[in-house]
């Protein structure tokens, strides 16, 4: 018989016959992999956007010359520039949102006639580039934007730009995969003039070598640098990176439990046809043999779950487009992705990750499998008291892996080795590996303790079922790990929901006391980069119920070599409207450091450069490096990439800049803030357009902000849940294969279905007890690695612990009804056998 | 005590019974000799009420357990039979004094004693805590045989209980199931296909093609 046939045999024919068993292990390796597959692609996507916005229009240029602090210069240096470097190309940029569409875009002035020859903008179309020049607003657009947006040649939009509203007009759709989707482009000399920025350019693209480089730097002004484009690109990467790979590794969890799932299934495959394997080896089949046999089914169910993965993951990857786009958008800067394919190369990834998983879960099995004899074929009880010899033997390894688990996080915790939290990552998954080889013993030692009041409860059921379970307790552990890993999921991704949500609170309560808070309705980020009009803000300074402005200034600087936000607010104003709370932590610590030169730095950047209060720190500004001490080192929420803040003297003193890209309004003492709010509106409506929110309302945003960053953290806990209950599903079922002969035998010595169906769903309810049991002692350990480790490592949140017990009963209570009812399904498995082809089949 | 009348039952289109009529007395030990797939089996399991036959009647103790539905044959089942298969059908993941309790456990009864009384009746005193897998094969349908008695069933239906055993060890199986018969004065209905186990029984009848002939 050819391997083929045999496959064909006890394989494919076998798949069949257990049909529900194969669909829900397909179905559970889809999920993971699914999952993860879709988070990989979207979260690529946003990097690729990232990396094309820096390519950007010039995408054969190698340097880019930026304003140290991110602010738009004086066109003039351009001159001298391109006498440098010929191939040196001009750009302004401005982040702007399309209302209608609400859609943000990213609107480039560049030198189009220069760019053409880079660009492939098709300048054959004669007419419709007469047309960009003409029109003052004329912008071309990309076909994947205008086609996901519906947009067509002559169409105008809407939008906010700056801290105005103004329209576009779409002039010509180019085909050109390396540009931003969301990208505008205009003529340079339109921008200029249509947005009031005449003489002012955001960036220099230029192609160079290190010669011409060192050249550049000879005549930039301080205020300005040359930077390789890759370091730029690498820099942006590193900003989504901890992102990225957060979301990633709980789904890779999602995968774990999909292992045990395909295991499980394999697992059963042995176990049930013992006998089969023992006639192949007495027929001469060989180990070798055996074990590609069940390799095989593995590798079948494994391709199979990868196949419905890449589908589940295309799905998965359009839903995590937007949420990763908000969460991106919020915490780094508006990005648009309007591709959300899953590339080639990810749908090799998911085939490659199912290969992986299958030999992971088939290997155990098929080499236990090949360990069968050919005279062992009647002994079933053999594999459990094999097992159970082992029991002290895994329950001390597992111990030893929880133990190692503990200690790399911790190393994490006190060095952090690396940039990114890997040991408490290989830490947790130690954890549950260790939990996994501990769960024998640990059932055993529930059953010994519990198995008596159990008994008494339950009475004769109770006695069959714990005796069942005792007998069976490396095969139930299974089960028990598939609910513990999803509790454990459960309760740690809650308790870290609650706990910084709670911190956030408290954040909240501290730091936003103004009444009104003003910010351009183009900016759809937490940090405004684009200053507002001197106007608008001297007009909100006059109004009679205002009783200060806290002007508010965002750069992006460099600190100790690292580009950070920095934010400047004016101390004096928010100390004379009443909010003395910082203020007065200000002037403390200006005592207590008998300098004014303090900083404020946030605890991500306190963390990666070590600091304490009273260090000093070096900031690189146009005036040269000026020292600070670190007077607070404070929790951030509002981004991941490190944030400082100065007073607004500092500013004016080595920035020399006087303007705010947002601000926050006190009133005075008994104002009406709706009817305020109502007139501003009235007034600056006309000119700008503005985001202006009340007190409550920036609060409410700043969690609804939240609420959409852990979207996708709530959606991959909702599939990790379901993978780990088609795992409990799957193991129950799984048992009662193995165990049909079992249940004929009692139906034979007067069993009723009634007393199997309460044996069943003991058995269930056992391991949903253990489980959930298991899992809130794993869970809890996890969520402080997640809190007190991965979060500040990756993001250097502050975090304070909280455990949501309220939500969490409830939690448990239906994790606890599902598995229950999870054991009601195998009884319909049970009820379709025939008892005499059972019995009768020896 | 046991009365069939015309029993038939059908396979698909295989006629496997073809109208038996049958009468055991209490006490009585009557051995059913018969080829493969002469419907030996088929008949244990319509006495033994895992089976319906699909014409005729079935009466224990007067009472006509043919018409009774799932429940009652479980209930009947749980009560009044013990069953001994060939292949010992013990459950493999627990110990022997367990296997033995359970049809005491299925009755609700939690008397450990009286399992391991007829523990040690069968031989198997000390081998209590034993798994079936460390367990001969005529150890294992001791324990089988001790199952069947543990709950004071009124009959025993054994199916070939010698089929997996070589003979010396038949034999020995065979003399421990007569002698509890003559301890207990149980009803037993065995069903083999080997001349020499026939012996031990008070009446044989051999089953043809579906019919029992006397």
């Amino acid at each position: 018989m050819t391997l083929t046939e045999l496959i064909k045999v006890m394989v494919l024919k076998n798949m069949k016959r257990e049909k529900f068993l194969t669909v829900l292990s397909v179905i559970g390796v889809a999920l993971g992999i699914g999952l993860f597959t879709g988070v990989k692609a979207a979260s690529d996507k946003a990097i690729s956007s990232f990396e094309a916005d820096i390519r950007g229009t010039n995408p054969y240029t190698n340097f880019e010359i930026l304003d140290t602090a991110g602010t738009d210069f004086q066109e003039e240096i351009y001159r001298t520039v391109r006498k440098i470097a010929q191939n040196s190309f001009p750009v302004l940029k401005v982040e702007g949102y399309l209302p209608e569409i609400k859609s943000a875009i990213d609107i480039q002035g560049i030198d189009l006639i220069r760019t053409a020859g880079f660009l492939k903008l098709s300048p054959g179309r004669g007419s419709s580039f007469e047309n960009y020049f003409r029109g003052l607003n004329s912008a071309i657009i990309t076909r994947a934007f205008a086609s996901s947006h519906s947009l067509k040649r002559g169409d105008i939009a809407r939008a906010f730009v700056y801290d105005k509203e103004f329209s576009l007009r779409v002039s010509d759709i180019v085909d050109d995969a390396s540009l931003p989707s969301n990208i505008f482009l205009m003529d340079l000399g339109n921008f200029q003039e249509y947005f009031g920025k005449t003489g002012y350019l955001t960036r220099i693209d230029a192609e160079a070598d290190e010669t011409t480089v060192s050249e550049i730097k000879k005549i930039l002004p301080p205020s300005l640098s040359i930077g390789k484009k890759e370091a730029a690109i690498r820099n942006q990467k590193s900003l989504i990176k901890s992102f990225r790979y957060n979301l990633q590794f709980v789904s890779l969890i999602a995968i774990l439990v999909g292992i045990f799932l395909l295991y499980n299934t394999i697992f059963i495959s042995v176990v049930k046809r013992r006998t089969e394997i023992g006639i192949l080896r007495g027929l001469g089949a060989s180990k070798k043999t055996v074990v590609l046999i069940f390799m095989i089914q593995g590798l079948i169910l494994g391709i199979a779950g990868s196949m419905l993965g890449i589908l589940i993951g295309q799905v998965t990857a359009y839903f995590s487009v937007t949420a990763v786009e908000k969460t991106i958008t919020s915490m780094y800067r508006a990005v648009s992705i309007t591709d959300y394919f899953i590339p080639k190369t990810d749908i090799a990834l998911a085939l490659a990750l199912g290969v992986l998983v299958s030999l992971i879960a088939s290997a155990a099995p098929s080499f236990e499998a090949a360990r069968i004899r050919p005279n062992e074929s009647t002994r079933e009880g053999t594999f459990e008291g094999g097992h159970r010899r082992m029991r002290r033997a895994y329950a001390l390894a597992g111990l030893v892996l929880i133990a190692l688990g503990c200690a790399v996080s911790y190393i994490d915790y006190h060095s952090m080795p690396y940039d990114f939290p890997f040991l408490a990552y290989a830490g947790i998954l130690f954890i549950i590996f260790g939990f996994t080889l501990l769960s024998p013993s640990y059932l055993s030692l529930v059953l010994s303790g519990l198995g008596r009041p159990v008994e008494k409860l339950f009475t004769s059921v109770g006695v069959i079922t714990v005796g069942d379970i005792k007998g069976s307790v490396y095969r139930f552990s299974v089960a028990l790990m598939s609910v513990a890993i999803s509790s454990a999921l459960i309760f740690a991704l809650l308790t870290l929901i609650f706990s910084f949500r709670n911190s956030l609170k408290a954040w909240i309560n501290k730091n936003i006391a103004a009444d009104v808070y003003v910010k351009p309705a183009s900016c759809r980020s937490n940090f405004c980069f684009f200053p507002l009009s001197d106007e608008l803000i001297k007009t909100v300074e006059g109004m009679p119920e205002v009783a200060g402005v806290d002007r508010f200034r965002t750069l992006q600087i460099d600190f100790q070599g690292r580009k950070v936000v920095a934010g400047f607010g004016d101390r004096e104003i928010r100390r004379r409207s009443g909010d003395v709370g910082l203020a007065e932590e200000e002037r403390r610590a200006e005592r207590d450091f008998g300098t004014d030169r303090i900083i404020g730095v946030s605890k991500f950047l306190g963390i990666k450069f070590d600091l304490k209060v009273g260090d000093t720190v070096e900031l690189r500004t146009p005036r040269g490096v000026q020292k600070f001490v670190v007077y607070d080192i404070f929790s951030s929420y509002s981004t991941t990439s490190g944030f400082v803040y100065l007073d607004r003297k500092w500013l004016m003193k080595y920035w020399g800049l006087d303007d705010a890209t947002q601000f926050a309004v006190y009133l005075r003492k008994g104002a009406d803030v709706p009817a305020f709010i109502s007139r501003i509106n009235e007034i600056l409506r006309p000119r700008f357009s503005l985001s202006i929110t009340n007190n409550a309302q920036l609060r409410e945003h700043v969690l609804s902000i939240f609420d959409r960053t852990f979207a996708i953290t709530y959606a991959i806990e909702l599939i990790s849940i379901i993978v780990s209950l088609i795992g409990v599903i799957n193991t129950l079922l799984a048992l009662v294969i193995e165990k049909k002969r079992e249940i004929t035998i009692l139906r034979y010595l007067g069993g009723s279905w009634g007393q199997i169906r309460a044996k069943l769903v003991l058995s269930a309810g056992i391991v949903g007890v253990t489980g959930i049991f298991l899992g809130g002692i794993m869970g809890p350990l996890m969520s402080v690695i997640f809190i007190e480790v991965i979060n500040k490592v990756s993001f250097g949140w502050e975090i304070h612990f909280h455990i949501p017990f309220y939500y969490l009963s409830i939690v448990t209570a239906v994790l606890f009804l599902i598995t229950l009812s999870a054991g009601l399904i195998p009884l319909n498995v049970a009820k379709g056998v025939d008892p005499k082809r059972l019995i009768s089949f020896e | 005590m046991v009365t069939l009348e015309g029993v038939q039952k059908y396979y698909g289109t295989a006629h496997v019974l073809k109208g038996v009529d049958l009468k055991l007395g209490k006490g009585e030990f009557v051995a059913v000799t018969g080829s493969s797939g002469s419907g030996k089996s088929t008949l244990l399991n319509i006495i033994g009420g895992m089976d319906r036959p699909d014409a005729g009647k079935i009466f224990v103790d007067r009472n006509e357990i043919s018409s009774y539905d799932d429940e009652k044959l479980t209930l009947y089942r749980r009560k009044k039979i013990g069953f001994v298969f060939q292949f010992f059908n013990l459950l493999p993941n627990i110990t022997v004094i367990e296997n033995v309790r359970i049809p005491l456990l299925l009755n609700g009864s939690r008397d450990e004693e009286m399992a391991h009384a007829f523990v040690s009746r069968v031989g198997l005193e000390g081998r209590e805590d034993s798994y079936p897998h460390e367990l001969s094969g005529g150890e294992q349908q001791r324990v089988a045989i001790a199952r069947a008695l543990v709950h004071d069933p009124d009959i025993i239906l054994a199916d070939e209980p010698t089929g997996s055993l070589d003979s010396s060890t038949g034999r020995a199986i065979m003399g421990l199931l007569t002698r509890l018969r003559e301890e207990t004065g149980k009803t037993i209905l065995l069903v083999t296909h080997e001349e020499y186990i026939s012996r031990y029984a008070s009446r044989v009848l051999k089953i043809r093609d579906g019919i029992i002939r006397q």
